[in-house]
């Protein structure tokens, strides 16, 4: 479904990206792991369109999307929940949920959006008991909901996480999870970015290890649980295996 | 199928209808020239703002220069008309296409600009634009202005008189409020508030942000281009003092007054500040030295106005209104049963 090949990209004269090639097969749930300032969420931000490439190319799907704009991106599907989830804070969990179904426009939009809103409830019932709050007003792990659920408005072929598990509560972050995995049995497929990459490898099918801008490891989830490397660098098992 | 209108869409529709049906039959009641003359300044305000609203109230985007706009709206119609002898309604037209292309040379290089940046570029923009209507004495006549400005005309009909300049003003309030509120009730209006939100978000959810921005800009350049035809048009008579950056920021001051995000309360806020210096035309039997005083501590009352709105409501006149609206409702007594 998506093809990355020798992507290079950065901030003003600093490469963070210094060729990184991946691909994610439809359906799959794919992670990237790394550490700190690796260039994940540039990745992503490249991916998304929020940050141009400056070699290297994007497929989705098989159409060249390089140096396609962001809202094109998310019309043909390719829809992200950026890092820090960027609500609309001041407005309302519905008229969050209705902006996530901006991009759809239309008619038919219009008639789909109860239903989509209704599969956003089912996997996320507390949006639906918070459905008038401002999106402020909610605690993070339901803010983080709001985000999946508003990019889930947009009918996403291929969602882009990054970081949904920052900054909270562990039993908070299962739930997350839990409904990610439901949003894959449903066949959506996913790229995960996450720092937690014991989380993360737990919940996917394949992974990237990113180090300095450059894909040093992959393998599939349980090759790459498997590797002493990313145990001892990325899982915290300093000891032997446990 | 159509869903009924409900209560609160009823009472609001009628109190349009009541405000429209006002301000058409004063002509025809009251007919004092000074009040029309007054009436019709606001209306021209109420135009700047309500594109003013767009802009900043609801897509966040701060103009410090919007004087500018009014400004190239006035001497392009002016210029049009005394020149080259363009008929009025050709004047009207050329000046909100030329105000909509100054929108679009500001919007494009200030893109990425945000708060106080972008104030800042665009304060500029309004100080070259002075400089301009200064400077340029061959087409705008400098600091002497521009005289000779005819009133406006459709065909034969020439329109002098207090009573139709003032109809013909708050003709195009209505329709710059008729475009203004079905762009804040529509699909783009969601685009603007999404922006103001955070673009970061607009962007996610697939909102063509750069096109967005340019597109307020335009909108809000060409209503103030309108406004500063018409201006020009009543007067007779323009100079740089009339576009001032000192406007801008009351202009500013109008939609933060009456509550960022409210169409209406920015209208509101324009119709209060625009009133303030001309008390007297809406409140007979004032004393000369009071209305004097009101003109010369006019810009310290719009400070203590402005203080006093966003200490005691921050959402503006707009909010306040709301709050006051829903205070009435909670008195009133419940409809009984049969009543319901």
């Amino acid at each position: 479904m998506l093809r990355v090949c020798d992507l290079e990209a950065g901030y003003g004269h600093v490469r963070v990206l210094k060729g990184v090639s991946i691909e994610v097969a439809a359906g799959e749930a794919v992670t990237l792991i790394g550490a700190n300032g690796a260039g994940k969420s540039t990745l992503l931000k490249v991916l998304a369109g929020l940050l141009p490439a400056w070699d290297g190319c994007v497929e989705l799907e098989g159409k060249n999307i390089t140096g396609m704009r962001a809202h094109k991106r998310v019309r043909e599907g390719l829809v992200l929940v950026p890092e820090g989830r960027m609500l609309f804070a001041s407005m309302s969990v519905e008229d969050n949920l209705r902006l996530g179904a901006y991009s759809r426009g239309g008619k038919e939009a219009a008639s789909e959006f109860g239903q989509d809103r209704a599969t956003v409830y089912e996997l996320f019932p507390v949006l639906g008991r918070r459905a008038t709050q401002t999106a402020a007003t909610l605690s993070g792990g339901e803010q983080q909901m709001l985000a999946i659920g508003r990019a889930l408005m947009a009918r996403p072929r291929l969602l882009l996480l990054d970081e949904p598990s920052l900054g909270l509560a562990p039993k908070v972050v299962t739930e997350i999870f839990s409904a990610l995995q439901e949003l894959r049995r449903r066949g959506l497929t996913i790229l995960l970015v996450e720092q937690d990459a014991r989380v993360a490898l737990r919940h996917a099918d394949r992974g990237y290890v990113v180090r300095t801008g450059e894909v040093a490891l992959a393998g599939t989830a349980a090759e790459l649980m498997d590797n002493d490397d990313v145990r001892l660098i990325y899982l915290g098992a300093w000891h032997g295996r446990d | 199928m159509g869903a009924r209108p409900g209560r609160a869409q009823r009472s609001r529709l009628v109190l349009i209808a009541a405000i429209v049906i006002a301000l058409a039959a004063l002509p025809f009641v009251y007919s004092d020239a000074y009040l029309l003359k007054v009436l019709s300044f606001v209306g021209i305000n109420v135009i700047i703002v309500a594109g003013l609203s767009l802009l900043f109230g609801y897509a966040g985007q701060v103009s410090l220069g919007h004087a500018a706009f009014y400004g190239i709206g006035a001497y392009t119609s002016g210029v049009l008309a005394v020149r080259f002898g363009w008929p009025w309604i050709a004047c009207v037209a050329a000046a909100v296409v030329v105000s909509a292309i100054g929108g679009l040379i500001l919007a494009v290089p200030t893109l990425r600009l945000k708060g106080h940046y972008l104030a800042m570029a665009t304060l500029a923009f309004g100080q070259i634009a002075y400089v301009a209507f200064v400077e340029a004495k061959g087409i705008t006549g400098g600091i002497d202005g521009l005289s000779g400005i005819p009133s406006p005309s459709l065909g034969p009909l020439e329109l002098r008189s207090a009573e139709s300049n003032y109809l013909l003003v708050w003709f195009f309030v209505g329709v710059a409020l008729l475009l203004a509120g079905n762009i804040v009730a529509l699909r783009p209006g969601r685009a603007l508030r999404a922006l103001h939100a955070s673009e970061a978000g607009a962007q996610a959810c697939g909102i063509d942000v750069v096109r967005t921005k340019v597109q307020v800009f335009v909108v809000s350049a060409s209503l103030a281009g309108l406004a500063g035809s018409l201006f020009a048009h009543l007067v007779g008579f323009i100079s740089p003092s009339s576009f001032t950056l000192v406007l801008s920021i009351e202009l500013v001051a109008m939609v933060v007054l009456g509550g960022m995000g409210s169409l209406a309360g920015a209208a509101l806020g324009a119709v209060v500040l625009t009133l303030i210096p001309n008390l007297d035309a809406v409140v007979p039997g004032m004393s000369p030295r009071a209305v004097e005083l009101l003109q010369d501590w006019n810009a310290d009352i719009f400070g203590v106005i402005l203080i006093v709105v966003m200490l005691f409501m921050p959402g503006g006149l707009a909010a306040g209104a709301g709050r006051l609206a829903g205070w009435v409702r909670r008195r009133r007594p419940a409809p009984s049963e049969a009543e319901a």
